[in-house]
């Protein structure tokens, strides 16, 4: 992925979805480099609560402290294709994303009738 | 084959278009005004065909929900005090909703509330974990069906039909001009409820709509939603006949089954219970999978009922939180009627957050592609964008001054 995208528009804030296609988290917050004069490259997109207390003063903090506070990393290799969602190349467990579903899942498993 | 089903789905959407905010709000406009705010309705109907149009469309377009849409479109700060109050309007209305169910159990069995309301609570859990979803919304939306019989009822009181006609024409004549506004804002209010277009939204995503279903869903909205409003005018017209004048005021769900009673009898007040049972239990439904979707959409969490509960944890647990808390709040004894105007009034300030994102995305080419807002979906947005800043600034003023509509 090397096009040039408007990255305020087209790509924070949108949903991530894994290589199966399961929903996974949002575009929290996104890794900019780049040297004076040269042009910005995205390097990663960062992705929890921990992000959301840059984003939004009191209440961010609020909410970030409400979820714990975690963050992660998404190297942007990792990243498929920026579309209508955020297409990763790795499944939400290698990633670290997904975590709180993966975390319940177990449980709800035990209530007979949650298979349908 | 396809245009049967197309049938039933509008017919579920008929059903389903009354809830206990319109109950309420069109039977005391009705006993306080008589026919006088009919106009206002129409206003109504029409912002909710022009809104629920315009979500299905982006929903099938470009695969986003409201809150999806919502927070890409105004940014985390601004999308999270949507999201809030978006909830806490929610909540109200699914507390009044389930409220309103265990009304309408307790005029049916004579058992005391508070087991009804367990009763309601654990018969809502069983048949949303139980039942597949597309039988949900059938059985509650033609169970809903019933309350027909108060178009019924509106026609046999023998209204003075030259009255209803002239209410469809916008005029004041009252001395309490404030009350006037206050019920106009709460008719609008119930009539566009937010989590209207969240659900269906959010429905259309899951169906996984394409730009081939547009015309199914211009054909949802006008329709489904366009003779649900007929609904709406027959129990302004049932409040008007029967109660104007005469100092009832409707603040029980029994005496607004009692306006299919009076003119048809037993079988029109059981009707007329089970309709609103129906129509009532299935909104709290969708405000219940409301409520769960739009904090899923926001923060990007796995989401669906057609998902079975273990492919969607977080969203499972989150509906189930929200329905033991608004069992909490009707435990408590609070008057499902009076929350329902408390709901219906905030629901009216939070309406700008929700439709003024959804306005930016549907007119978005990046999203939209060709099928952004014509020059009449633009037309209609604009104004009703106006109408529902007018209405959220007034609503608030306007409950205190009249005292929620007492005086």
């Amino acid at each position: 992925l090397t096009e040039t995208i408007d990255v305020g528009l087209n790509l924070l804030d949108h949903q991530l979805l894994d290589s199966e296609g399961r929903r996974c988290g949002k575009v929290d917050d996104i890794a900019l480099e780049g040297a004076p004069g040269e042009g910005l490259e995205v390097v990663a997109i960062l992705c929890g609560p921990g992000v959301w207390r840059r984003r939004a003063g009191l209440i961010g903090r609020v909410a970030a402290w409400l979820g714990g506070g975690g963050r992660v990393r998404i190297p942007w290799d990792d990243v498929d294709e920026v579309g209508s969602h955020v297409k990763l190349r790795k499944r939400a467990q290698e990633l670290g994303l997904g975590r709180g579903d993966d975390r319940l899942r177990p449980y709800i498993e035990k209530i007979p009738g949650s298979e349908h | 084959m396809k245009i049967f089903k197309v049938a039933l789905g509008i017919l579920a959407a008929i059903g389903g278009f009354v809830d206990i905010g319109d109950l309420v709000f069109n039977v005391a406009a009705g006993a306080t005004f008589g026919y006088q705010l009919l106009w206002v309705v129409v206003i109504g109907v029409i912002g909710i065909i022009v809104y629920s149009e315009m979500c299905g469309r982006v929903a099938a377009v470009s695969g986003k929900a409201v809150f999806d849409a919502v927070r890409e479109r105004v940014g985390f700060k601004a999308g999270l005090v949507a999201l809030v109050s978006a909830q806490v309007v929610n909540l109200l209305t699914l507390t009044a909703e389930i409220g309103g169910v265990a009304i309408c159990l307790q005029l049916l069995s004579g058992l005391p509330y508070r087991w009804l309301i367990v009763i309601a609570g654990l018969a809502l859990t069983i048949v949303v974990w139980v039942v597949a979803f597309e039988w949900i919304e059938r059985f509650f939306g033609y169970g809903g069906l019933c309350m027909l019989v108060f178009a019924v009822a509106a026609v046999k009181l023998h209204p003075s039909w030259g009255a209803v006609g002239q209410g469809f024409v916008p005029h004041m004549d009252t001395e309490s001009p404030v009350l006037y506004a206050y019920f106009a804002v709460g008719l609008l209010g119930a009539a566009m409820t937010p989590y209207e277009v969240y659900f269906y939204s959010s429905g259309g995503v899951e169906e996984r709509w394409g730009p081939k279903d547009l015309g199914l869903n211009r054909l949802n909205s006008m329709i489904g939603y366009g003779l649900g409003g007929l609904l709406s005018f027959a129990l302004m017209i049932v409040g008007g006949a029967l109660f104007l004048g005469e100092g009832i005021e409707p603040e029980f769900l029994g005496t607004i089954a009692l306006g299919a009673e009076v003119p048809l009898g037993q079988i029109g007040l059981l009707l007329g219970l089970v309709g609103i049972l129906f129509a009532v239990s299935g909104a709290a439904i969708d405000t219940l999978f409301s409520g769960a979707y739009n904090l899923a959409q926001f923060l990007g969490w796995e989401w669906g009922r057609y998902r079975h509960p273990r492919g969607a944890p977080r969203f499972t647990v989150t509906w189930f939180v929200l329905l033991v808390l608004a069992l909490g709040v009707v435990m408590s004894g609070v008057d499902p009627v009076r929350l329902t105007e408390y709901a219906v009034i905030f629901s009216a300030v939070a309406l700008p957050l929700t439709y003024i994102p959804i306005f930016l995305v549907a007119n978005d080419r990046t999203y939209m592609r060709e099928h952004t807002n014509g020059p009449i979906a633009n037309a209609l947005g604009i104004v009703y964008l106006v109408v529902i800043t007018l209405i959220a600034l007034s609503a608030v003023p306007l409950m205190i001054l009249t005292n929620v509509g007492q005086n």
